[in-house]
């Protein structure tokens, strides 16, 4: 295999929301600091965020809600399971984000009074400032194209390097020459989202997923393998939003006067229904599928929706809804319940990091989906990309270079190539991929219980041994197929054993376990996993989570 | 346009348990009667049985038990919707038909006694009698081909033939030179099986199914295209069996003393095979998965077992466990429920039919999993296999027929295959579209049901019907036979939904469980619920129908 | 295709093709069988039907 080799000063894996900040705020703060950006796509539009986006998620706005307001929502809404620091800071610097990204020409509508429009989507409190930016990604890509960081576009990377127990670099494959880089750093920046492509979507596409598919749990593999503390692997996520399309429209259509109702025609959950309600209808009471309704809603209404949807967000889904034979203004919008997923930014998984985005590795940081900041959002990426690439500059002032040998690296990722193109392999990944992710939707979906889980770990281990020898490789697309499969895998190791030691149900739907039905105190924890003597050793621990700010501030739990 | 012509006594469609059977009496009764069979696959090894059996399920034995006791406990089983005359003829007959089978070869193995081993397999009394004949097929099929039977095989039926209301012979396509061969006959008997290939399975494999995957609901699209009425096809079944994959084995170990174990590790049931399905599955829900264990019993008792599994059924069997590496004496077997099916064999579903096997037309009768006879199995298909053919032959007695002189609906066959063929518009494989419709079929034609989802999956499939033709990607004869079962599974799709959203209650446990309606009703729904073709698919008749 | 494994003592008789319940066996340019449609229902009809006991048909990769 060819190798190439590159150094730089911050490496950044993953180019989406939150590498893309990472990659202007570490310019901003030093211009002669090397930073190089690992996408696996093409950088100008990959990622969760291709295109644009409608709102942003968390902001304190002043006058109207504060950090302390925030974080009394957010442990409502993870009933406890949460880090509080982490949050507050991002809760803390959201306003100045915003406007940071409104002087960049972030688009952020307001009335005749000049306020913005702030919408109700947490439990507690107003915190979603709605956002228009159709642009939003063109907007970074350019910022950080300026300011001259190095992209390395269609590069996967696979391996990090870790000299002494420190993260160095990383081995990259170049996914369509299939020839591998080398890039020595002095810190990286884990930023490549979460493992959006796990469980099998019911329209049994592959991707079909409701958030991006490339994002294949690589960061929680690289960062689990360099023996970093990870957590909320047991937070299996489903959403319930429009049927067989990523579509997320609940808040833009609810929040205008829209009706969600069942399938007997009732509305489900009054002014603010939650995800839980729409699970308890549909899997409960079986009156799925549920039905966005607007045909009562005046047309203004009706076209400043289809305004923000076609224009901003998405703009295929007006190809999606013509081919249903949907036309918001006399029929209603199905909506069911998506594929399983794990990710930080909607859920709780991800990287164990400080208020400053470092891991337990030093050298290792994380933003976005692939870091521990509850539910975080497109805020969270933002945030802590910049806190990411702030701590990272302090970091890397002290290091002079690092010379990892990446030779045992180069090996083993050859010979696994090697074994996969040499094998008398008999299965396309494709399908080998499809029988991966039905497994993992068959055993990690609630209600969990113990047999299931440990069927489900012992199921992946022999999959992932399994894989090099019957997965039949003939072009390097297969290959990395290959690797993104195999930290599926990994994902869901981690997953269900992360599952098996919280001996309790949470957070409704998420993490129901059937031998275990009620909440236990006792366990209002972290639950921590961590890589102990080799991959295969996986394991796990309760941490109590950091209340610094409710008990500092007199918020009571 | 050209096309081979037959003109004959007897078409059977469909060399299946009850089609074999069909044309052994056929020839019985009258060596010189014309009869023929067409089958889509191969006679000696095609339907639910390409090889052999281990039980037939209904056996009544003289002095034992009485047809009147089966019947009662067949409608039982059916919560009260089922004709009382089917039932009976069944098991009136049952025991001779063991007789013949015997006679023929058939081994069925005796105790120290001397006596039949009788299994219990209904929720009481003991009805079933073991079977050991692994070559089952092979001895019909060579029977078949004793008595003069003329067989196409590689040939499906596409309509059949129908003027003023007599059902006149069929238009079949030659799967290998896909080529019309029009059958003109004095009658016909329909038995070509139910819907096998209807739900998902959750492996994702389409022809993953518990049931015959061959039998699409061909039978029923028949029917229904033909005018004759339909029943129970509300009654969607899915069955609780060994985790992907057709193996059916509950009852087998079940009544050889397995245990039935919940995912916590508690024991159901021990030695049940009785435990009803709603339970097992409320159990699944609740506790599952479900696993069988049979690391207790003695050594010989699990070397029974094996001998019935891999060499009576479904010899493949032996292969699964061992790629699984499980094995009997150790390790725990775990259940899953299965996709949904229809059929008149395991459940309710099928062509209505009296106990002469006549279905609603002239000239047209129907047996096995394609007539509703409520549970009626295997013993039912070589019954009712009999029984049709006797109805038949005595219709055709002192009867003047009148070939079928309109050939349009020979040129409608035909343009509908050529619609099929042209694929300038077409975009999509027959795999990705029947996976589409079929796991369609899961979200909402299965329970839970409710008059929202009914309704949407009715709009559903008359969508996919419209545009299967030109959507469809056809590039073989193999992909024109698989069209025609994807429009099959469609049409008994819309079928089921309309079925399902008429009868306004719940019944049968998970096989008709509505969230809207959420209880039985035997005030208002002891009845049967009947489909018929109105004018062209979609339009339909719904009728209800008391239960005799 | 994987799924069905063909050894030496096969002479191309086709009576695997001909007996196929699922019609997806076919045979190449020696008249060697192979799985021509990822259709196989794996009831070994096949196998048995082989004069030659050339064949041996695996459960599909998505069911075992």
């Amino acid at each position: 295999m060819k190798v190439s080799y590159m150094e730089t000063d911050v490496l950044i894996i993953g180019g989406g929301s939150a590498g893309s900040m990472a990659a202007i705020r570490l310019k901003e703060l030093n211009r002669d600091q090397k930073v190089t950006i690992f996408e696996k796509a093409n950088i100008k539009f990959s990622g969760s965020i291709p295109r644009g986006m409608d709102a942003l998620n968390i902001v304190t706005v002043p006058g109207i809600n504060t950090a302390e307001d925030y974080i009394e929502a957010q442990n409502i809404a993870c009933e406890g399971v949460l880090d509080e620091a982490p949050s507050y800071v991002m809760a803390k610097r959201s306003w100045e984000l915003m406007k940071e990204l409104q002087s960049w020409g972030v688009f952020f509508p307001t009335d005749k009074a000049g306020n913005y429009e702030v919408l109700k989507t947490t439990p507690k409190g107003r915190f979603t400032v709605t956002m228009r930016e159709p642009n939003l990604k063109t907007i970074l890509h350019d910022r950080f194209t300026k300011l001259g960081c190095t992209v390395v576009n269609h590069t996967m990377a696979l391996q990090l390097l870790v000299d002494n127990g420190h993260v160095a670099g990383a081995v990259g494959f170049n996914i369509r020459t299939g020839e591998l880089i080398v890039c020595h750093a002095k810190a990286v920046i884990l930023s490549a989202g979460g493992t959006a492509r796990f469980g099998l979507p019911e329209n049994g596409y592959l991707y079909g997923n409701y958030d991006c598919p490339a994002n294949t749990g690589d960061a929680y593999s690289l960062a689990y393998r360099a023996g970093a503390e990870l957590t909320g692997l047991e937070y299996t996520l489903r959403y319930y939003i429009v049927k067989d399309i990523n579509c997320p429209l609940l808040y833009i259509t609810l929040t205008r006067g829209a009706k969600l109702l069942n399938a007997i025609g009732e509305e489900v959950g009054g002014d603010h229904p939650g995800i839980k309600n729409m699970f308890d209808e549909h899997y409960d009471k079986g009156l799925g599928y549920l039905r966005i309704r607007m045909s009562h809603l005046p047309v203004e209404k009706i076209e400043a929706v289809e305004d923000i949807l076609f224009s901003t967000e998405k703009p295929v889904l007006q190809r999606y809804f013509e081919g249903k034979g949907v036309n918001f203004r006399n029929r209603d919008i199905e909506l069911g319940p998506t594929d399983m997923y794990l990710c930080g930014g909607h859920g709780i998984t991800g990287v164990v990091v400080d208020t400053g985005a470092a891991s337990t590795v030093p050298g290792l940081y994380a933003a976005g989906d692939s870091a521990n900041v509850n539910r975080g959002h497109l805020t969270g990426a933002f945030v802590f990309g910049q806190l990411a690439a702030e701590s990272a500059t302090e970091y890397i002032k002290g290091i002079s270079s690092r010379q990892c040998d990446p030779a045992p690296y180069i090996a083993e990722i050859t010979e696994k190539c090697q074994v996969m193109e040499e094998n008398q392999g008999f299965v396309s990944i494709e399908e080998f991929e499809y029988k991966t992710r039905r497994t993992i939707t068959d055993y990690l979906t609630p209600p969990k219980n113990e047999y299931k889980l440990s069927r489900a770990v012992e199921i992946m281990r022999e999959m992932k041994k399994a894989l090099p020898r019957h997965v039949k490789v003939s072009r390097t697309h297969d290959l990395w197929k290959a690797f993104e499969v195999e930290n599926i895998i990994d994902c869901a190791i981690l997953s269900a054993t992360a599952s098996m030691e919280r001996k309790e149900s949470r957070w409704g739907y998420w993490h129901h376990r059937a031998d275990y039905p009620k909440t236990d105190p006792a366990y209002t924890k972290l639950l921590i996993v961590k890589r102990g003597s080799c991959d295969d050793d996986v394991t796990t621990r309760l941490r109590e989570p950091d209340k610094s700010i409710s008990l500092k501030g007199g918020n009571q739990q | 346009m050209c096309f081979e012509e037959l003109d004959i006594d007897l078409l059977i469609v469909g060399g299946g348990s009850a089609g074999t059977m069909a044309a052994i009496r056929a020839k019985e009764i009258n060596p010189d009667c014309n009869v023929v069979i067409v089958e889509k696959a191969h006679i000696k090894r095609s339907g639910s049985i390409t090889m052999g059996m281990d039980a037939l399920n209904v056996m009544i034995l003289p002095e034992k038990q009485t047809p009147r006791e089966y019947a009662a406990v067949a409608r039982d089983t059916c919560q009260g919707i089922a004709d009382f005359g089917p039932s009976y003829t069944l098991a009136e007959r049952s025991f001779d038909l063991l007789k013949k089978l015997e006679n023929w070869g058939v081994f069925f193995p005796k105790d120290t006694c001397g006596d039949y081993q009788m299994l219990r397999i209904h929720m009481r009394g003991k009805f079933g009698v073991a079977m050991d004949e692994p070559d089952l097929k092979v001895m019909l099929w060579k029977r078949v081909g004793e008595s003069g039977v003329v067989t196409y095989h590689r040939t499906t039926a596409v309509a059949l033939l129908v003027e003023d209301e007599i059902v006149k012979g069929a238009v079949c396509l030659d799967l290998r030179t896909g080529k019309l061969r029009v059958v003109h006959a004095k009658t016909v008997i329909l038995a070509n099986g139910g819907a096998g290939r209807f739900g998902l399975p959750s492996s994702g494999y389409l022809f993953g199914t518990y049931d015959y995957p061959g039998n699409a609901g061909d039978a029923y699209s028949l029917a229904f295209q033909a005018g004759a009425k339909l029943t129970g096809m509300e009654y969607t079944a899915s069955n609780t069996l060994i985790k992907d994959s057709n193996l059916p084995l509950l009852y087998i170990t079940l009544t050889r003393g397995a245990r039935l174990v919940n995912g916590f590790g508690e024991v159901l049931g021990e030695g049940a095979a009785h435990l009803k399905a709603e339970e097992r599955i409320a159990e699944l829900q609740r506790a599952g998965p479900l696993f069988i264990r049979m690391d207790h019993l003695p050594e010989e008792k699990i070397q029974e077992i094996e001998h019935v599994l891999f060499t009576t059924e479904r010899p493949m069997q032996r292969r699964f466990w061992q790629q699984r590496k499980i094995n009997f004496r150790t390790d725990p077997l775990e259940l899953a429920l299965t996709e949904i099916q229809l059929c008149g064999g395991h459940g309710i579903s099928g062509m209505v039919v009296n106990r002469k096997a006549e279905t609603t037309l002239d000239g047209l009768y129907a047996a096995g999993d394609a007539a509703a006879v409520p549970m009626q199995h295997l013993t039912g298909a070589f019954v009712f296999g009999q029984v049709a053919a006797e109805s038949a032959l005595g219709y055709m007695e002192n009867k003047v027929f009148h070939k079928c002189r309109n050939n349009r609906l020979v040129k409608k066959t035909q343009a509908d295959l050529d619609a099929f063929r042209d694929n300038s518009l077409a975009q999509v494989s027959p795999h990705d579209f029947e996976y589409k419709v079929r796991r369609t079929i899961n979200e909402y034609v299965a329970s839970p049901k409710n008059h929202y989802r009914l309704n949407r999956a009715m709009e559903l499939m008359q969508g996919f019907h419209q545009e299967l033709a030109s959507k469809l990607i056809v590039n073989s004869t193999h992909d024109l036979g698989r069209a025609i079962e994807i429009r099959s599974i469609i049409e008994c799709a819309y079928l089921s939904a309309a079925a399902s959203n008429a009868r306004q209650e719940s019944r049968w446990g998970d096989r008709h469980k509505r969230t809207d309606f959420p209880d039985c009703d035997d005030v208002n729904w002891l009845k049967h619920i009947d489909v018929c073709r109105d004018k062209a698919f979609p339009s339909l008749k719904i009728s209800f129908r008391a239960v005799e | 295709m994987y799924g069905l494994e063909v050894n030496s003592n096969c002479f191309g008789c086709g009576i695997c093709e001909e007996i196929c319940p699922m019609d997806c066996i076919r045979t190449d340019a020696e008249e060697k069988p192979y799985l021509a449609f990822d259709e196989c229902w794996y009831c070994g009809a096949c196998e048995k039907e082989c004069p030659a006991g050339a064949l041996k048909i695996q459960i599909p990769f998505l069911i075992c």
